[in-house]
């Protein structure tokens, strides 16, 4: 058990409970024909969240410390393709999925491994432009298939 | 008409040549899902939700709603058949649920065995398969029919047995499978209140307005959640794999096994209409049941065929088993089913006991598809298991961005907004660090897609009574049910505080 994360995770869950009790008390009461309004199923249930998290501050409290090896986590190779992934997501209607498929893929893979450019070229284009040809060709569906300033 | 019309009816339809070739490709994906570790069962089916979505597009809703859940529903079973196959040859399961089928199975590898443990593995699949449809085309009616008569407030408290069940067995903190669950709920609230039409939690942003998807949120806890961590813990070898060698079983092997995949089956069907309790439970359950009643229980270890006949049976068996609260009472008992059951409510299908009335074709039409697929896996897996052995070898370098693409594809591809890919990839990192943190995820899934029903049954035995909260003690039911719910909770807690292991489903 990773006691940091707990007492983090139960501080995020117990702001969260109270914040969606606090909204909820701006959502009309009543609504037509039944005195039972859309506001108490979250009210409710963001007080069973307040009341869970500060059981789990609880039980992290009284859990002893116990000093465990961590494995140590590749941050480096995920951070470059969580970003390429980010900005592959957000920007995927301006590149068009083609260009942005391909470029993602390709970095993704040079970044697990180096090397063989040549085979991760091929696998890049091959599924950015089958994909595309099955989903926008052949079954129709709407994707922008390239930037639109460039056609 | 009698069951065995509908069932005719269902093969009318399960027979249409592209629904044999949804079940196809459905068992072959949720094989090589099983065979390939980096992705579950769970992450499986939520991929290819999109996919079959847009694959299905062209038909009319309720026919595309059957080829999507057939093809969803192969790959939920075939990830069965597939994960016995990396347990035996690798000795690492593909899955959770065949975490046990490594015991005897590795052992039988390492003896020159492999291709019968293969064998055994997959016909006792098929047996437990076969077993489960039966018992589901047996049961299906029955059970719809009681439930038809269950009032709201009887609703209300069956789904809360359903959501108490699983965050009883779901991981090893009670308190944090139970903050998963009421967060899953409360996420389920954003959006527009389907009974009052007011919007809450919108913040006047037009985006939340329709609520957060249920796939985007699944597809990245599950899938993109596995895929971080094994980017972050570098988990890309693939290793050795044992020669597989003969494929047919000899007769003796034939003879040892039967018994243990009659009691797998049986066991494991049961297990798994129990929510809560999945395919996990119910293999870990037969193998103990087939130690305890085996003449040789030393030999369980060392390669013995009965310890992967059982489990193997067993866990297949508990997915037919999983499928009967899902279809005839609406309540999904584990975060695969959920995501079953999410797929159905986004072609506007219910389920639950209209279902059998409302779309028989869709409900039929799984269940004798059902009955297809589980022959084309025997055939699948008996001559082709050394093909899929070669799948394991799949470099993992192209597989895990390949991952990424196809979720950011599919979400793009369903939901067609910049805003859904963002919080795909940020339920990506919460479900890594959720999981990693013993924060079960299945709960989260359920709770979303159980919300808004529960709320509505709530809210309407609450019109009834004029706000009473007494109403669900009142009803004889729903009464039966809360204190079920309350149990189900409360005995493992009082287990752990007398010292004793609990067994937890960790697949969820």
């Amino acid at each position: 058990m990773n006691r940091t994360f707990d007492r983090y995770a139960s501080i995020v869950f117990l702001l969260l409970g109270i914040g969606f009790m606090w909204q909820s008390a701006s959502i009309s009461a009543t609504s037509y024909g039944s005195t039972v309004g859309p506001n108490i199923f979250p009210f409710g249930l963001g007080l069973v969240l307040v009341l869970l998290s500060i059981r789990l501050f609880y039980e992290v409290m009284k859990t002893k410390p116990n000093e465990q090896k961590k494995a140590q986590l590749d941050y480096k190779r995920f951070f470059i393709i969580f970003i390429t992934a980010f900005l592959y997501a957000y920007f995927l209607e301006f590149i068009g999925y083609i260009i942005g498929t391909f470029v993602f893929l390709l970095v993704a893979f040079q970044t697990i491994e180096r090397g063989k450019w040549l085979k991760s070229i091929l696998i890049a284009g091959l599924f950015s432009i089958s994909v595309y040809v099955i989903f926008v060709v052949l079954l129709e569906g709407s994707m922008p298939g390239f930037p639109s300033w460039l056609s | 008409m009698n069951v065995l019309d509908y069932l005719a009816d269902g093969f009318m339809t399960a027979l249409q040549w592209h629904n044999i070739l949804f079940a196809f490709f459905g068992v072959l994906i949720g094989t090589s899902v099983g065979v390939l570790p980096g992705i579950g069962p769970m992450s499986g089916v939520a991929l290819l939700i999109p996919v079959t979505a847009s694959m299905t597009s062209g038909l009319p809703p309720e026919a595309a709603a059957t080829s999507s859940i057939i093809l969803l529903a192969g790959v939920y079973y075939g990830a069965m058949y597939g994960g016995s196959t990396t347990s035996i040859l690798l000795n690492t399961p593909g899955e959770s649920s065949s975490v046990v089928t490594t015991l005897d199975g590795y052992q039988m590898a390492k003896q020159g065995r492999a291709g019968a443990a293969l064998s055994i593995a997959a016909i006792g699949s098929f047996v437990a398969g076969l077993f489960a449809l039966v018992a589901l085309i047996a049961l299906a009616q029955p059970l719809s029919s009681v439930a038809i008569n269950f009032g709201p407030a009887d609703y209300f408290s069956l789904m809360l047995l359903g959501l108490c069940a699983v965050s009883g067995l779901a991981g090893k903190s009670i308190t944090k499978a139970l903050i998963m669950t009421v967060f899953g709920l409360l996420l389920a609230t954003i959006g527009m209140d389907t009974v009052s039409g007011v919007a809450r939690f919108t913040f006047g942003i037009p985006l939340l307005y329709s609520g957060l998807e249920f796939l985007t949120i699944a597809v990245g806890l599950f899938a993109l959640g596995e895929v971080f961590k094994t980017i972050l813990e570098k988990d890309y070898s693939s290793g050795g794999i044992a020669k597989i060698g003969r494929v047919l079983p000899s007769r003796q092997d034939l003879k040892d096994s039967a018994a243990p995949i009659t009691r797998g089956s049986i066991l494991g069907f049961f297990i798994g209409i129990l929510p809560g309790a999945g395919a996990t439970l119910a293999s870990f359950f037969s193998y103990i049941v087939e130690k305890k009643v085996s003449k040789k229980p030393e030999t369980f270890g060392k390669g013995n065929i009965a310890g992967v006949a059982a489990p193997e049976s067993a866990n297949n068996a508990a997915s037919g088993g999983a499928m009967i609260p899902l279809l005839t009472l609406g309540i999904p008992g584990s975060g695969t089913t959920a995501i079953l059951m999410g797929a159905l409510i986004m072609y506007n299908i219910q389920p639950g006991p209209l279902l059998f009335e409302e779309h028989p074709q869709v409900a039929w039409g799984l269940i004798a598809s059902m009955l297809i697929g589980n022959l084309l896996l025997l055939v699948l897996n008996m001559p082709l298991v050394k093909v899929f052995a070669k799948v394991i070898q799949t470099p993992a370098k192209y597989l895990i961005p390949i991952i990424i693409a196809i979720s950011v594809f599919g979400v793009y591809a369903v939901q067609a907004q910049v805003f859904d890919l963002i919080l795909l990839l940020g339920c990506g990192i919460a479900g890594f660090l959720l999981a990693r943190n013993d924060f079960p995820l299945a709960p989260l899934v359920l709770g979303l897609v159980l919300g808004p029903m529960i709320e509505n049954n709530m809210r309407r035995a609450l019109t009834t009574s004029n706000g009473d909260f007494m109403i669900f003690l009142q009803k004889p039911m729903s009464l039966a049910f809360l204190i079920i719910a309350v149990l189900w909770i409360a005995v493992p807690i009082l287990l752990k505080r007398r010292g004793k292991e609990v067994v937890v489903n960790e697949e969820g």
